[in-house]
């Protein structure tokens, strides 16, 4: 047994180490390094030139804060839509429910750039293109399905049982709210936020379009790059694109810990 | 579900009504009889927004650091440099016009070639206004092919030249002692030095200009298929010496020819690492500032074959619904000046060639332009211009592209 778990552990490290330590390791590495190859005889040359470009490029920092915010408001939607229809087609049936579930997934059939193109001449009808609330919107087609499908499944995981109980105990909605479905959706609340957020940030063409450039994001900044052949400054720009999903989700776990029965220093179930 | 269908029904309807009534007025807001003293005074204190690929970091520095504070200074005009890809903002424009939006974002944009050719059929630009631009009207030809017609397109003072660039192979010398001469002496190589040598697929840029070459060195004769408009024979006849020429050398290629780069980045990640030793662009002094950030070797050197190289203008243009027209022409006159189009050439910032003619200018200005170091890795202006070559018609760059995956890689 003791072996067997032992042996276990080896290959988990091997895999992890294989697939996600390494690259990260390498992608580091890689933008402090020029260009290198086999068939190039020099000697490997140290540069911060990749990080320097990075830093000079004047809308750095800006667009690092729009694209966060933009994210942000993306996700605090997402969750507001998810979590109400996931938990109507968890627990209710009516008529056409697969219907209203497969039209919910319609978005991420049709091709978003044809959604985009359709939405931007509506949008600067009334005036939502160029602007941040527009791109706001526009990110939600991509990401909705995603946050209704996940939370669905989470309800579904929870069942009616735990929440019935919670009523027959007389907690009014807000309360079974916070301190029932939430704490046990967290799972799924998690990887709702992490994978929404990710695909918020990495929206380029429909940022463009929508925001017509007014709304500079990081992937309006970083997009263009992919396609120079300087792959330190790839790395760098890639690194710091990396480090903002990291970021948000650890800010985001410090808000969920305020959430009941996450304390750590509060009595646990 | 009923009434979820009736809903349904009713956008549609909507979405179609939108198309129709999509027909935009005529722009009311016109230069064309103000006078250029009375367009600067118009253009102070705005803000001009430049939307232009943002791919480079020489062509953004030269714009935020050179021109920006400059056109601060001189016209107390707020440059704003945005990166969009031009056909993401063309998309945007053409958007704008279905919608009849009169009051647009973007001031001044960056175009040649298709995208042109786009814009202007979809009336998407604003003009003419080229021969308005003192700067032009002093120092630049007047009568010349090259300006007149982009890629084909004639284009009628609606785009104001502002570089142009030549096509050019870059290998490194340290490998190859005497680059070949001839498309003849480039196969001989090739086939002495399997897999140093590919091409971009042509639906890169790059690639396609590359192409484009085989094609007009395979014409009959190579000024008529430049000047004629399109024609399939003409193509076809041109064509099969270019096909038999990529079939001959395919197997000697990297990776023996089953896999071709995607973008001219691919190409030059693979000669940056030392697996081909050539590799190839649009821009005659595009090593020298890639040898500067260390991603291509010291040695890399530049050469163009004696069938000629292709060379196109690129332009500047203002969009149908500018907010400043004043100063997107004020801004477009400054970077046509001669002290913006020298600063332009310095291979510290983009080392991109002028559209201007040197005798026209005065003895320091053109001195100036005479004495700039481009680099090493840059041919002289005497070669480039023997072998200058103009573009053909846009539509052989489709014509490539819809025939090279039938005649190169499906007959294997």
């Amino acid at each position: 047994m003791n072996q067997l778990s032992k042996q276990k552990k080896i290959q988990f490290w091997a895999l992890t180490l294989l697939f996600f330590i390494l690259p990260v390791v390498f992608l580091l590495l890689k933008s402090t390094v020029l260009n290198f190859g086999f068939g190039r005889n020099e000697d490997i040359e140290f540069s911060f030139i990749g990080w320097e470009t990075l830093f000079s490029e004047s809308q750095l920092i800006h667009a690092t804060l729009v694209s966060l915010g933009i994210g942000a408001l993306v996700v605090f939607l997402n969750l507001s839509i998810g979590l109400l229809a996931g938990k109507a087609l968890a627990f209710y049936s009516f008529k056409g429910k697969s219907v209203i579930e497969s039209l919910f997934l319609l978005p991420l059939i049709v091709p978003l750039l044809a959604i985009a193109m359709g939405i931007h001449v509506a949008m600067i009808r009334i005036g939502l293109s160029d602007t941040w609330i527009g791109v706001v919107l526009i990110h939600l087609v991509p990401t909705i399905p995603y946050s209704i499908k996940m939370l669905q499944s989470g309800y579904a995981s929870i069942g009616t049982g735990m929440l019935q109980q919670a009523q027959v105990l007389g907690t009014n909605r807000w309360h079974r709210f916070f301190s029932v479905e939430l704490p046990l959706l967290m799972p799924s609340i998690r990887s709702t936020v992490f994978l929404i957020f990710v695909i918020s940030l990495s929206q380029y063409v429909i940022t463009a379009i929508i925001g017509g450039g007014n709304v500079v994001t990081l992937a309006m900044i970083y997009f263009p790059f992919l396609d120079s052949a300087g792959s330190t400054v790839l790395a760098a720009f890639s690194t710091w694109f990396a480090l903002l999903p990291i970021l948000f989700y650890l800010s985001m776990e410090l808000l969920l810990s305020l959430l009941p029965y996450q304390n750590p220093w509060r009595t646990r179930l | 579900m009923k009434k979820f269908i009736s809903f349904f029904l009713f956008t549609l309807l909507l979405s179609a009504c939108s198309n129709a009534d999509g027909e935009s007025n005529s722009n009311t807001q016109s230069l064309q009889d103000t006078s250029f003293e009375e367009i600067e005074a118009q253009a102070s204190e705005t803000t001009v927004r430049l939307h232009m690929w943002g791919g480079d970091e020489g062509i953004n520095n030269y714009i935020d650091e050179w021109v920006a504070p400059r056109l601060q200074d001189q016209y107390n005009i707020n440059l704003e440099r945005t990166s969009m890809d031009t056909v993401n903002i063309l998309q945007k424009l053409y958007s704008e016009k279905q919608a009849s939006k009169q009051d647009g974002t973007i001031d001044v944009i960056w175009v040649n070639g298709e995208n042109f050719k786009n814009a202007k059929e979809n009336e998407l630009l604003y003009g003419p206004f080229r021969d308005q631009l003192p700067n032009f009207t002093d120092y630049y030809e007047q009568e010349n092919l090259a300006f007149d017609y982009d890629f084909g397109t004639p284009t009628e003072g609606y785009e104001a030249p502002w570089g142009k660039v030549q096509f050019v192979f870059l290998y490194d010398q340290e490998k190859i002692e005497q680059p070949p001469a001839t498309f003849e002496e480039l196969k001989t190589w090739i086939s002495n030095n399997p897999g140093e040598f590919t091409y971009p697929n042509p639906d890169d840029f790059s690639g396609n200009a590359f192409l484009r070459h085989l094609l007009y060195k395979g014409a009959e004769d190579t000024d008529t298929l430049i000047e004629e408009p399109f024609s399939k024979e003409l193509a076809s006849e041109a064509g099969s010496y270019m096909w038999s020429y990529l079939n001959d050398i395919q197997s000697d290629l990297w990776r023996d020819g089953k896999h071709y780069p995607a973008s001219l980045a691919e190409l030059d990640r693979l000669y940056s690492k030392g697996e081909v030793s050539m590799t190839m662009g649009y821009n005659e002094a595009r090593a020298e500032h890639m040898i500067e950030d260390g991603i291509f070797k010291e040695s890399t050197r530049s050469f163009v074959l004696d069938s000629g190289s292709i060379g196109n203008t690129h332009f500047l243009a203002i969009p149908y619904n500018s907010p400043n027209k004043a100063g997107a022409m004020t801004a477009i006159n400054f970077l046509l000046s001669p002290d913006a189009q020298t600063a332009k050439l310095e291979p510290t910032y983009w080392g991109d060639n002028t559209p201007i003619s040197l005798d026209k200018l005065s003895k320091e200005d053109r001195q100036a332009f005479e004495s700039l170091d481009r680099g090493e890795s840059v041919l002289s202006n005497e070669v480039l211009d023997k072998r200058f070559l103009p573009e053909a018609d846009a539509q052989y760059v489709e014509w490539i592209k819809e025939n090279w995956k039938d005649e190169v890689i499906r007959d294997k």
